[in-house]
């Protein structure tokens, strides 16, 4: 199956085929905080699945078709159901497939991690388990994961100086296999960003050849 | 159900105790829009529970331990577990409790329910707005907008042809959409719908819904409570009573 290092598709491109059988299709970007979200939730689960990468800047016509505002992430299934918002994408994949749940079973449990995610941007402080979840990794550390990856790249790492918790934390996914398998080389992060803001149009395939 | 139109609890009252078994527990203000929605379900799932409405404009100090945010609707079982978020309170209620499921079981159907719910978020702080403005005269701007996101649901229903958001019989996303839907009559705002015919038949056809027109409220109440509520007047959320 065709990996993320795939040059983003642009205005005039072919709209692509229909979804193959057995497979999800997700359109995403490679550098999208949102998308990582669903693309690391496909990964923790093992689903089979081919990446279409946008190029933001310069959409095609073709993708308002799948999503009103041609926004990312957007799944695609083989029978032509779309679905899109980050976090509604990856319920529907913890629902439709077997395997590890990344949500856990208990309502409370579930409850407990919406409204964590909820409070996103106020995290003051948390209970003393090395994830958000307990003891293991589960859906809400993947949904906050991109962000904090970000950090670094973006020169803001000082803000969980004074948060051990967070900084362990941060240690602590950097030694999951599925976020390691998804990292981005922080040379690669910064390239595309100093292409970003000065509104390249390349700047979604940097790092590519 | 007890405690529905009981007064609410304001600064200096007693915290309430823990909740019975058998029992869970809503902290609610009988006209706040979001914790209808939690009422909604209780009331359509039949679930035992009980209602303490919370002075929202003189808020008793207990009641940030229930909710650092200090807003309603939370709920609380007899664990003493606390639940807040209207939607994730309405979610957990149908996952927790047995009988009619609200939300559907398939994976997909489930999905398109919540990205209706996403096309809707614009609507409550746009009424919010829209309450809030002095000049009532002023406000063709806010009924356009309001206009604008009625048709992206007039749109979700031409498609689906059916009658409600999630198809042919009511469900979950039909009771989180309707609390400001209610509201249009208290506010004038009807002419926001006019342009929506399949939204109106929708509205006419949720109010012969058991739990809706059992939690149904009286308009000339709800219009006592805002003028109040305008003035922060800690007699608000009492009104009527």
């Amino acid at each position: 199956m065709p990996g993320d290092g795939t040059k983003a598709l642009a205005k005039g491109s072919c709209a692509p085929g229909p979804v193959p059988e057995g497979l999800i299709r997700i359109y995403s970007m490679r550098f999208c905080p949102y998308s990582h979200r669903t693309r690391l939730v496909l990964r923790a689960k093992g689903i089979r699945h081919e990446i279409i990468n946008i190029n933001l800047k310069n959409k095609p016509e073709w993708f308002f078709s799948k999503h009103p505002f041609g926004q990312i992430p957007v799944l695609e299934t083989s029978q032509c159901q779309l679905i899109y918002e980050s976090v509604i994408a990856c319920e529907y994949l913890d629902d439709a497939y077997p395997g590890r749940k990344l949500y856990p079973c208990d309502p409370y449990e579930r409850a407990r991690q919406k409204m964590l995610l909820e409070l996103f941007c106020k995290i003051l402080d948390y209970e003393n388990t090395t994830f958000f979840g307990g003891d293991c990794i589960s859906m809400i550390d993947y949904l906050l994961w991109p962000w904090f990856e970000r950090l670094d790249v973006y020169g803001i790492a000082d803000c969980v100086s004074h948060t051990p918790g967070l900084r362990l934390w941060i240690a602590a996914m950097k030694q999951d296999a599925t976020v390691r398998a998804l990292l981005t080389d922080k040379c690669v992060f910064q390239g595309y960003l100093s292409l970003y803001f000065r509104n390249s149009p390349s700047a979604f395939d940097y790092g590519l050849c | 159900m007890s405690g529905l139109s009981a007064r609410s609890l304001a600064k200096g009252s007693a915290p309430p105790g823990p909740v019975p078994e058998g029992l869970i527990r809503v902290y609610s203000m009988r006209f706040c829009p979001f914790a209808k929605r939690t009422l909604l379900v209780l009331k359509a799932k039949g679930i035992r529970h009980e209602v303490i409405n919370i002075n929202l404009k003189n808020k008793p100090e207990w009641f940030f331990k229930k909710n650092p945010s200090g807003v309603v609707p939370v709920l609380e079982n007899s664990k003493g577990q606390l639940i807040c978020e209207s939607a994730i309170t309405c979610e957990y209620l149908d996952e927790a409790y047995p009988g009619k499921k609200l939300l559907p079981e398939d994976p997909y159907e489930k999905a398109c329910q919540k990205m209706v719910f996403e096309l809707f978020s614009k609507v409550p702080s746009l009424v919010t707005s829209f309450i809030r403005r002095q000049n009532k005269e002023d406000c063709a701007d806010l009924k356009e907008d309001l206009q604008k996101e009625f048709s992206k649901l007039e749109e979700v229903l031409t498609n689906k042809k059916t009658t409600f958001f999630g198809g042919n019989s009511l469900s979950m996303i039909d009771y989180l959409i309707w609390p400001w839907l209610e509201r249009l009559e208290v506010l004038e705002l009807n002419e926001c719908v006019d342009h929506a015919p399949k939204l109106k038949l929708w509205m006419a056809a949720m109010r012969k819904d058991p739990a809706v027109s059992a939690l149904l409220i009286d308009v000339k109440a709800h219009k006592g409570f805002i003028d109040l509520y305008l003035q922060n007047s800690p007699e608000a959320c009492d009104y009527g009573l």
